[in-house]
């Protein structure tokens, strides 16, 4: 609770307790047994912000296993399939949502760790990536909230809205022109406006992450995490703004 | 030589009486001879002849207009006559034409024919002998009457064969007789089918009550075909006409007929009124539609696509044929491909079939009201090929994300809970951020 509420102080016992442990294992000279123990602890941390990573994905694929099945009804109303197959691409597609999601999510994970770390490179930061792959972990707890809202969102939407009749599937802009009127809808955009908030909120946390992962200055660190998160949600908003939230 | 005195005077009596009495009768049928033979020498020279008429119309009618023509004929054998003049005069029919003056010489031996109108102008039923008078030279005259028979008597039209039973929606076939109990042929004999004045105006009352009902017959006309011609109907003959009459409307009808013939040149008419009673059939289709689904589709800028799905079912006893949705006539809605109409066919009794259209609705459409009502009409043919139709309206709710939805969300509307827990989530993630900026 202390990450969301107070993560400057959290990471920076985080990080002491490290250098504390890396202190007392290099006094002793002989304590190499415990100072191994301790680092075996450091690297069985990453399990905890690996945890959070998946339930944010699990919780994210809510809302796009949501959206698989619009997709699925506008097919099922196009006739385009045979029923039979119609159920075997809805079981695949469900399923293949929620994994993509999940998978996602820890893909995200490491590119945004990699990128912050290659960024905090150019504020001479210091600490290994580990250590700033765990933090950015951390970072991941306000998706979980933010998938929520979402899969509240985005179930209210389609729950209550009329799917649109695609006569050629195959045919993507006419796909694209039966989703138009879909995508700007109020429910959409309300859940990409969270997506964002939330967004900002992981990047908050990322921020004490990196400076205590890092040893960068508060400066610094907003400069290093705010850079990759403005490019990002600048050009989301500039494709297409209800895209966030889903 | 010696004679009784008493037998002789007696004799001489008797002689003197009988001379004078001889001479009496002598002078007495000297006069009658003179007459007759003045008469003799009048006729001997009196050459001209009218050998015959002919009257069109046969038989007038009160007013009626018709012409006689008399044949006049020269009958001396060797020499020519000077016609001065013909008239034609009578006291109950009027003439209508001038006489001849100065006709001319006619041969002998030829024929002339005179025609002369006459007009039955106010005159009771009866027979009429006008009379024509033809002048010749040298004091030569004939007088001709001829009879003219004036009759007012109409032709019938009358009901021969009408259904006990007329059903609304369902053609009736009304058979009428037209007879001619005249002692002339008519010509020109015609029966039209006139709109019923009376319901007409309760129809507009009503304001056009029959058209939201939204049954009717297609074509318009009522009563098919609206005129039947008979042509010439000799005396004593009877013809038969029909009408196919198929009511729109429940209730009393009024139904007018006109029959029109001619006697001669003269158009005179009659008129037919038949009152019927229209019920509604318990038998014929009644389809009703259920399971109706509008569905949006594709759209475009200003124009919102939707795909009607749904069933119809026929829930009368008998059969309707060639069954046809489409989608009905309104502004702003236009039906597109691929289902601008959907064939369904035959639909026995109990029996159902699904269909699907698609329609296009402007934007200008969507604007009215709370949504779009669209036409759905639907077509069918009875056993005999007469065309049916039945319009329902189809309400269709706007798209969500375009404008309104099913559930009331609109731009820039949410449900008020929804929004109220946003805030608070945005105010918690603010206040969170704040604090943990505040605590380092």
């Amino acid at each position: 609770m202390e990450v969301l509420t107070n993560p400057n102080r959290f990471f920076e016992a985080k990080a002491k307790g490290e250098r504390e442990e890396k202190g007392a294992g290099g006094g002793e000279g002989k304590g190499g047994g415990e100072g191994e123990r301790g680092r075996g602890e450091r690297e069985q941390s990453l399990k905890i912000p690996a945890l959070i990573v998946l339930t944010s994905g699990l919780v994210g694929g809510i809302s796009l296993f949501l959206m698989a099945g619009v997709t699925f009804e506008m097919l099922r109303k196009s006739q385009t399939l045979p029923q039979e197959a119609l159920g075997v691409v809805s079981a695949v597609g469900g399923v293949g949502a929620f994994v993509g999601a999940v998978v996602s999510s820890f893909v995200i994970w490491v590119v945004a760790a990699a990128l912050f770390f290659a960024v905090s490179c150019l504020f001479k930061g210091e600490g290994k990536f580990k250590r700033t792959l765990e933090f950015v972990g951390y970072g991941y707890i306000p998706t979980i909230f933010s998938g929520l809202v979402s899969a509240v969102l985005v179930y209210n939407f389609v729950s209550t809205t009329q799917i649109p009749v695609v006569t050629n599937v195959a045919d993507p802009a006419e796909i694209q022109k039966a989703l138009a009127p879909l995508l700007t809808s109020p429910l959409l955009r309300l859940s990409s406006a969270v997506g964002i908030l939330f967004m900002l909120w992981s990047a908050n946390i990322w921020i004490f992450g990196l400076k205590h992962a890092r040893n960068l200055s508060t400066r610094d660190a907003v400069l290093t995490v705010a850079i990759p998160v403005a490019i990002y949600i600048l050009v989301l908003l500039l494709r297409n703004p209800s895209s966030l939230g889903v | 030589m010696r004679f009784p005195s008493s037998l002789s005077l007696l004799f001489l009596a008797l002689l003197v009486v009988g001379v004078l009495v001889v001479g009496v009768v002598g002078l007495a049928g000297s006069g009658v001879s003179e007459a007759q033979a003045q008469v003799a020498r009048e006729e001997q020279k009196t050459s001209i002849q009218i050998t015959g008429y002919q009257l069109t119309p046969e038989v007038l009618m009160p007013n009626d207009l018709g012409t006689v023509t008399v044949t006049v004929k020269n009958a001396e054998l060797a020499k020519s006559v000077n016609i001065k003049e013909a008239r034609l005069l009578s006291k109950e029919l009027k003439v209508a034409s001038d006489s001849y003056f100065n006709i001319g010489r006619l041969g002998h031996g030829e024929s002339l024919d005179l025609t002369f109108t006459l007009k039955a102008t106010a005159c009771p039923d009866g027979i009429y002998y006008p009379r024509v008078l033809v002048k010749g030279e040298d004091a030569q005259n004939i007088r001709y009457s001829f009879p003219v028979r004036v009759d007012s008597t109409l032709l019938t039209l009358a009901v021969k064969d009408v259904p006990e039973d007329i059903f609304k929606g369902e053609r009736a076939r009304i058979e009428l007789a037209v007879g001619n109990p005249r002692p002339n042929t008519a010509t020109g004999v015609k029966i039209t089918a006139v709109a019923e004045k009376r319901e007409e105006a309760e129809e507009e009352e009503k304001g056009g009550e029959g058209v939201a009902g939204g049954e009717g017959v297609a074509g318009g006309e009522e009563l098919v075909p609206s005129e039947v011609f008979v042509g010439a109907l000799s005396r004593d003959e009877t013809k038969t006409a029909s009408f196919n009459f198929t009511p729109q409307t429940n209730g009393t009808r009024l139904l007018n007929f006109k029959l029109e013939f001619k006697n001669g040149e003269n158009l005179h008419s009659a008129e037919l009124s038949l009152p019927l009673k229209v019920t509604e059939s318990k038998k014929k289709p009644e389809l009703v539609l259920t399971g109706i689904e509008v569905e949006p589709s594709a759209s475009g800028s200003g124009i919102y696509n939707y795909k009607i799905t749904g069933d119809i079912n026929n829930a009368g006893l008998e059969d309707a044929n060639g069954v046809v949705m489409k989608i009905g006539d309104a502004e702003g809605v236009e039906a597109t491909h691929p289902y601008k109409s959907y064939f369904v066919g035959l639909l026995s009794p109990d029996d159902f079939s699904s269909f699907e259209l698609d329609v296009k609705v402007s934007e200008d459409r969507e604007n009215e009201g709370e949504g779009t009502k669209v036409p759905l009409r639907i077509e069918y043919k009875d056993e005999d090929g007469f065309l049916f139709s039945k319009t329902e309206y189809i309400a269709i709710e706007r798209q969500q994300g375009q404008r309104t939805g099913s559930s009331g969300v609109g731009v820039g509307e949410l449900p008020l809970s929804v929004v109220v827990v946003l805030l608070f989530v945005v105010a918690v993630v603010v206040g969170l951020i704040a604090y943990s900026w505040k605590k380092r």
